[in-house]
């Protein structure tokens, strides 16, 4: 029985990133049909509420926020630790596939909210920027995947 | 061979193998910068142009002219626009059906919402507010065919915020006569801006502890709040405020009469899905509204 070999730091901290997107997503969901409105924005409405009730905050009938969660929960699935280590190049395809698709979909909403609405709505940009940092680590991740893997001490003693 | 140039030989072949691991390590640790750098160059490239797409964007927003104020319009002006708002002709109506005009949500379990034994229609809104400006045209048509609406004033959305100036009319002099329905306007804020109130604005009329109670529980915070007798809700806006930009009070009235036009498309088209709901709980009447095409088109939407 082999043991798994651990994650590096880039698996590991874009695993968290879609937990947090995936969360921050999520609250944004649950506050669109609960109705509750977001935490922080009851009182000074202006860009949170806008930007909910515009009409850019649903795309073919369905809210903005419920892309985002769905978007993050299969993030999470594709970037979970038994996915990382998987030799399925789909895998990696379909990560970065998915990435790229969500990058594309921010500058969309991010269009929305500076040009159409002019009202920046706090949980929506972390969400973006979590997504931008997403993007950015997954390119960094594509970038190396044509790359010989760095000698483990393991593999130089056998070598020897 | 002594022993001496035995250790020799074997000390010469164990530092040429020495050196070429170094050479290999070194050629690797090389190939490994070099590919760290391509990684942070395309990597930190990707950002960057993500990064660059943004900041234009905010650049071409922040490089738009200022909306100026827009000038008030005269009493004549006032009488004139409320006039071809309140009579739309049904061959309008019935052309456009629901236009491009949203729908609305319903409300399931709830006591309707009634003054007199009347239905009520309560719309809660800002004079500062676009989308609430966007709404307010369709409203005035929609309650208009159940009663006669007057008192109605002529403004612009504030000049600060989104789909700036758009003009529209003002419910807060308003008043409604009719046999079928009780409409409740109420302009909760006006133009003028208040950092301390919600939404930043001044406050203009109070609803009532009832009235923010159904905000409170049907309006996701948000204005306008249109509640239809407590069946039917605004979800967010029927259309968005763009069809508007740049006209006229004088030129939206006047195209409300003409079906092919995109105001009439946009207004029209939300005031057939509001008097399609206000029908249902009317019973039908008055006949003549609620059973024209137009109406009966529009429900669908509902």
């Amino acid at each position: 029985v082999r043991r798994a070999q651990p994650l590096g730091w880039l698996p590991r901290t874009v695993l968290v990133l879609c937990v947090l997107g995936f969360a921050d997503s999520g609250y944004q969901v649950y506050t669109h049909f609960s109705g509750t409105g977001l935490l922080g924005c009851s009182t000074s409405t202006d860009p949170c509420v806008l930007d909910q009730n515009s009409i850019y905050a649903w795309v073919f009938g369905i809210p903005v926020a419920v892309y985002g969660l769905a978007f993050f929960a299969f993030m999470i699935v594709i970037c979970s630790p038994w996915a990382w280590r998987s030799r399925l190049r789909v895998i990696r395809q379909a990560r970065t596939a998915a990435v790229v698709t969500g990058m594309i979909f921010v500058l969309y909403l991010i269009y929305r909210e500076v040009i159409s609405l002019g009202r920046i709505c706090p949980y929506c940009t972390s969400v973006h920027v979590i997504t931008v940092l997403l993007f950015g680590l997954l390119m960094y991740d594509v970038a190396g995947s044509g790359l010989p893997r760095p000698v483990t001490a393991g593999e130089a003693s056998h070598g020897n | 061979m002594g022993n001496a140039a035995r250790t020799k030989a074997r000390a010469r072949t164990a530092g040429q193998a020495r050196s070429a691991r170094q050479k290999i390590a070194e050629s690797r640790a090389a190939d490994r910068r070099a590919g760290v750098r391509r990684r942070l160059l395309l990597a930190g490239g990707s950002v960057a142009v993500v990064l660059a797409l943004v900041a234009t964007l905010i650049a071409v927003k922040l490089g738009q002219s200022p909306p100026r104020s827009a000038p008030p319009a005269g009493a004549h002006t006032a009488a004139q626009v409320q006039q071809q708002v309140t009579s739309v002709p049904a061959a309008t109506f019935n052309a456009v059906g629901s236009g491009n005009a949203a729908g609305l949500s319903t409300i399931t379990g709830q006591p309707a919402l009634t003054i007199d034994g009347k239905p009520e229609v309560l719309y809660i809104g800002g004079e500062f507010c676009p989308y609430c400006a966007a709404e307010r045209w369709a409203i005035a048509a929609a309650v208009s065919r159940f009663g006669a609406l007057s008192g109605l004033s002529l403004i612009h959305s504030a000049p600060s915020d989104s789909y700036a100036n758009t003009p529209t009319l003002s419910f807060a002099q308003a008043s409604y006569t009719s046999k079928y329905l009780a409409f409740v306007p109420v302009e909760w804020f006006g133009e003028a801006a208040d950092p301390s109130n919600p939404f930043g604005h001044v406050y203009l009329q109070h609803p009532t502890a009832q009235e923010q109670a159904l905000f409170a529980r049907y309006g996701s915070q948000a204005i306008p709040f249109l509640d239809i007798g407590n069946r039917y809700i605004l979800p967010e806006v029927q259309y968005i405020p763009s069809s508007l930009a740049g006209l006229s009070w004088t030129q939206i009235a006047t195209a409300m009469h003409d079906p092919s036009s995109p105001v009439a498309k946009d207004i029209d088209g939300a005031a057939n899905i509001i008097t399609a709901a206000i029908c249902t709980l009317t019973h039908g009447q008055p006949a003549g509204v609620c059973h024209s095409a137009g109406v009966q088109a529009a429900a669908g939407s509902l």
